[in-house]
């Protein structure tokens, strides 16, 4: 039997919006064991990039549980939190969100900085990540010097470097044309394989079709 | 890591060139500026503190009470300096004190040298180091001469000094003194300057013999060394018995006229000054108030001019942080935490003060030289270097880096993840503090112009008065040469005598204002009169006082031009006139122990005081060969510098080995002022400083605030705001913003400038003008600043703006 890497009991968010309780994820359970590849698909305002953003723990639920590796995150302090977050997750954002004033090479680099890897092992992982991607000879450059394509797969190399178990990916190919989408959901698959857990937002029949599951929300709940 | 943080920072500054250029300009004019400042205020406070003693150095004063009540006295008699230490216990060490100029000559040439007259106690009190001949004793002998390193060279050049004969004129002969010892030459923070020390007793006869033993001729001030164990306050009450004693006509004089006592209760009180106190002592208005508001001052604005740069910096990077939103985010999401957060947006902070604080450092060492000549002081950025101060000066380096660069990252540390990756900020919090710090900035830019319009008035009220005296046709000068006075000014007078632009010459031991030798003298004289004590001003004159200073004689006559046949009459001003109280005050008489006067006339009250002070009783005498020290040549208008050649080149004939020290008495005056003018330059600039400081932040939040609200002024133009009514409302915040200002800053300028006034007599009257003018100033200066970017963008095309978005 697999390991089960995420596990939602009733998880659930409300916001306050004015006087009015917006209920944003209703009532959610399931689980993801490593090596699945998951789909979440519904149309837009759908929950989507908030369930994700719980799941990565850039959000919280605000009720029911949510366990990572066996590990309660709802009961957990903000620091073991973002310790386990550091050490086991990796975000693709649909905006790429590269640091504008840091080169490729510094932009991938960036979170082993925060793990307080050191400057030699450091070096070697990043070569070796920019070998995997083949953009070497782009290491210099500025993102606004990539183009969409190439931008997300500074961004996919970024979430890789830290070796995360999981990759969380909103709308990864939402700014590209569809060959590059396609190279993108190539990766995908090809990292997935190589062992690494994907849950990946999308509203595209053909991105669904690479994973291995499919969860469709509607208005916050599992449909 | 740190790298990362350093490459990042880089590059962040040079992608906002604009606002960093703006930071780094203000924060070094105001580092500059502000190292500059705190050096001259260091400079001040440090004055006299290099005695290794000096905690228990002394200057002996006595509170005297007097018609005018309760009067400072550092002035001290012959006898008192031994008595006091021989009758009162504690005194561990006493020296008398007397600082004048003597004319030396070696050989054929001759200088005029600065001269302390002291006791043998002297160099064991105060940290003089004599570093060659006699160590112990040097000036045991009454013809033994200390002269500095400096004095040495210019007299010897390299020759030995020691035993070498020199001569000073005294009395009109030519008395030889041998050099005992050469002492280091005092540090630039001293009070006591001198080129020369001698022993009190070598002084003339006028100074010394004719005063032994003498209680009531005070002509000299005495410093004493106080022994370890015993309080000031303790040993000032152990004196009562010696004043008793000593000043007993005095005290009982005083009860019998009815004059206020101290606030002890008592009518003589000797007191202690600590000598680091001296210089900031005000001898001259009743008691002594000691007062370093001046050099605490000038820290102040130093510090306001840091703290407005300090503001724009906090504000600006407060503004800029909304650009680096996502940044903060995209670092939240990959790991970092609130601390490497902090950490890093602080480091960036300090890149900035570190450049601008080097520049800074540059920018002082180059205005050095300009700052101390336009302040007369001798203060060196070596002032800053003791490695206490040194500290303190870092530790607020530091304090002012980890508030102003601190604040705003810890503000962007603190944000939330998704928030900023979504790039939106809550702003309207900050605004505040963005608007109450820059209601501070101009506030206290206001504060500074308005303190500076008001000093500057004060000032050309003081400059341009009318004094009672003609004080732009007259030349005044020291009589510094060998003849004596009477031959002098004889000379002097046959000389310009037939020269047509030459109006009269007089003479008179007072001086009026401050001449160029910068030295000064009052005598004050007391007596009884109609069984009651008076006191008045004794000047000594010569013929043709009252006519060269156009004196207005309103009762009775000027003194005679046979100046001898007046020899027993006086000539008293109003004040002194309402002193006497006399129903015919021509038909009164003062009597003095040596004779009795008549008064021949009264004069006009004249300012022959500064005008922080009433004009006080003074009494003219026409004494026969009198010490005179001062030459008076009244000029005709024309062609004032001319004359100034003529009464010259008339001097340097008479005295060729004295160097000429005349100058107009309007000059004269200007130099009393040179305290007020140095305060008007230092606010003056402070204000200006602070000002262009001001609006350099009020320029950088007027480009962000054109950036920020680009789309409105594209749509609001479109559907049809005119230029002005954009301008208007880009405008408007930040100008009610200066408004409050100037209702926050007027009444304290107003209250503390009022103060300030109650230290002269003579005053201007505060109006509100002074005030609106500082408020205008600002508002249009304000205004100016943010027009440039303001109309800017409401004269460009809508449609680009739009397009840009
Ligand atoms: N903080 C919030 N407060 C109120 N409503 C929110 C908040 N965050 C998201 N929403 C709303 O929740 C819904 C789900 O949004 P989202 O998860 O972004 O959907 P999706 O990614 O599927 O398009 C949307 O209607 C959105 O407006
Ligand atoms: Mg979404």
């Amino acid at each position: 039997m697999q390991n089960i890497l995420v596990s939602l009991n009733e998880a659930t968010r409300t916001v306050n919006s004015g006087s009015n309780k917006v209920t944003l994820l209703d009532n959610i359970n399931f689980n993801v064991e490593e090596g699945e590849f998951i789909s979440l698909m519904g149309p837009s305002g759908s929950g989507k990039s908030t369930l994700l953003n719980c799941i990565g723990m850039l959000d919280n639920f605000t009720g029911g549980g949510y366990t990572f590796l066996g590990e309660p995150v709802h009961s957990m302090k903000e620091k073991n939190r973002s310790k386990l977050y550091k050490e086991y997750i990796g975000f693709v954002f649909q905006a790429y969100h590269l640091i504008d004033e840091l080169t490729v090479y510094e932009n991938i680099e960036t979170p082993l900085l925060y793990k307080n890897v050191k400057s030699s092992e450091r070096k070697a992982m990043v070569a070796d990540m920019l070998d995997r991607f083949n953009i070497v000879g782009k290491k210099d450059l500025f993102p606004i010097q990539l183009s969409g394509g190439q931008q997300q797969l500074v961004g996919i190399a970024r979430a890789l470097i830290g070796q995360p178990k999981l990759i969380l990916a909103d709308e990864p190919t939402g700014n590209l044309n569809s060959k590059q989408s396609e190279e993108i959901m190539e990766l995908f698959a090809q990292l997935n394989k190589e062992g690494v857990t994907i849950i990946q937002a999308t509203h595209s029949e053909s991105n669904a079709a690479y994973g291995s599951r499919i969860i469709n929300l509607l208005d916050g709940k599992i449909v | 890591m740190f790298k990362n943080y350093i490459k990042i920072a880089l590059r962040n500054l040079w992608k906002n060139r604009t606002f960093t250029v703006l930071n780094v300009v203000g924060l070094t004019a105001a580092f500059g500026v502000a190292i500059l400042l705190a050096m001259y205020a260091v400079f001040q406070l440090s004055f006299d503190r290099f005695h290794e003693h000096g905690d228990a150095l002394y200057m002996v004063y006595s509170e005297d009470s007097t018609p005018n009540g309760v009067e400072a006295n550092i002035s001290k008699s012959e006898p008192f300096a031994a008595a006091l230490k021989d009758e009162v216990a504690g005194v561990e060490k006493i020296t008398r004190y007397v600082s004048t100029g003597v004319l030396l000559s070696q050989e054929d040439k001759q200088f005029g040298m600065s001269t302390a007259y002291v006791d043998p106690d002297f160099f064991n009190m105060f940290s003089f180091p004599i570093i060659k001949g006699d160590k112990t004793n040097p000036i045991a002998s009454e013809s033994s001469v200390v002269m500095t390193e400096l004095a040495t060279k210019r007299i010897f050049g390299d020759e030995e000094p020691i035993g070498q004969t020199v001569s000073i004129l005294r009395d009109e002969q030519q008395v030889p003194f041998t050099v005992t010892a050469i002492v280091k030459d005092s540090p630039n923070t001293s009070s006591m300057g001198f080129d020369i020390v001698l022993n009190f007793k070598s002084q003339n006869e006028h100074a010394y013999a004719r005063t032994i033993g003498r209680w009531d001729m005070e002509n000299h001030e005495v410093y004493m060394q106080l022994a370890e164990s015993v309080q000031p306050k303790q040993f000032e009450k152990s004196t009562t018995d010696f004043t008793q004693l000593h000043y007993k006509n005095e005290i009982d004089n005083a009860k019998r006229d009815g004059f206020q006592p101290n606030t002890d209760g008592l009518y003589r009180q000797l007191k202690l000054l600590p000598l680091a106190d001296v210089r900031f002592a005000n001898f001259n208005q009743g008691p002594v108030t000691v007062s370093r508001t001046m050099p605490y001052l000038v820290l102040g604005i130093s510090t306001l001019i840091l703290f407005i740069a300090c503001v724009n910096f906090i504000n600006m990077s407060i503004a800029k942080s909304a650009q680096r939103l996502r940044e903060i985010g995209m670092r939240k999401t990959l790991g970092a935490n609130k601390k490497q957060l902090f950490f890093q947006f602080w480091g960036e902070s300090i890149l900035v003060f570190l450049i601008s604080i080097g520049l800074g450092i540059l920018l002082a060492v180059f205005l050095l030289p300009y700052f101390q000549t336009l302040f007369k002081t001798q203060a060196s950025l070596a002032t800053l270097l003791n490695p206490s101060l040194l500290l303190v000066l870092i530790l607020s380096v530091l304090l002012i880096t980890l508030i102003a660069g601190g604040y705003p990252a810890l503000l962007m540390s603190r944000l939330g993840t998704l928030q900023s990756l979504k790039g939106k900020l809550d702003v309207n919090g900050k605004n505040h503090l963005r608007n109450s710090l820059m209601v501070l900035q101009f506030g206290i830019a206001i504060l500074l112009i308005s303190g500076t319009l008001v000093l500057w008035d004060q000032v050309e009220f003081m400059r341009t008065k009318d004094l009672g005296f003609n004080k732009d046709q007259v030349i005044a000068f020291p009589l510094n040469g060998q003849l004596n006075d009477q031959q002098a000014i004889e000379l002097l007078r046959n000389t310009l005598q037939d020269k047509p632009n030459i109006v009269s010459v007089t003479a008179s031991n007072n001086i009026l204002g401050l001449g160029k030798d910068g030295s000064r003298s009052t005598s004050v004289l007391g007596f009884e009169h109609q069984g009651r004590g008076v006191e008045t001003h004794m000047v000594v004159v010569d013929a043709d006082y009252i006519e060269t200073l156009d004196l207005n004689i309103i009762e009775g006559r000027s003194f005679r031009k046979n100046l001898a046949s007046d020899s027993l009459s006086v000539i008293i001003n109003e004040a002194m006139a309402k002193q006497l109280n006399e129903d015919d005050i021509l038909a009164s008489q003062i009597d003095l122990d040596d004779a009795v006067y008549s008064v021949v006339g009264v004069i006009k009250d004249f300012n022959f005081q500064e005008l922080d002070q009433n004009i006080a009783p003074m009494t003219l005498f026409a004494l026969p060969n009198w010490n005179l020290r001062n030459a008076y040549v009244k000029v005709s208008s024309q062609n004032l510098e001319q004359a100034y050649t003529d009464v010259k080149a008339a001097w340097n004939t008479i005295e060729p080995n004295a160097e000429f020290q005349g100058s107009f008495l309007n000059e004269n005056i200007d130099r009393t002022l040179r305290h007020e003018r140095t305060m008007i330059t230092m606010i003056g600039s402070g204000s200006i400083l602070a000002i262009i400081l001001s609006c350099i932040g009020l320029f950088a939040m007027s480009l962000l605030i054109v950036a920020q609200r680009k789309k409105e002024i594209g749509v609001r133009k479109i559907v049809g705001a005119s230029v002005s009514a954009i301008t208007i409302l880009l405008t408007k915040d930040f100008l009610k913003l200066v408004v409050i200002a100037f209702l926050i800053a007027s009444p304290i300028a107003w209250w503390a400038m009022h103060n300030w006034l109650q230290n002269y007599a003579y005053r201007i009257e505060l109006n509100i003008w002074m005030f609106l003018g500082a408020g205008g100033i600002a508002v249009v200066i304000a205004m100016l600043t943010i027009a440039v970017k303001t109309i800017k963008a409401a004269t460009s095309n809508p449609v680009e703006s739009l397009r840009t978005e």
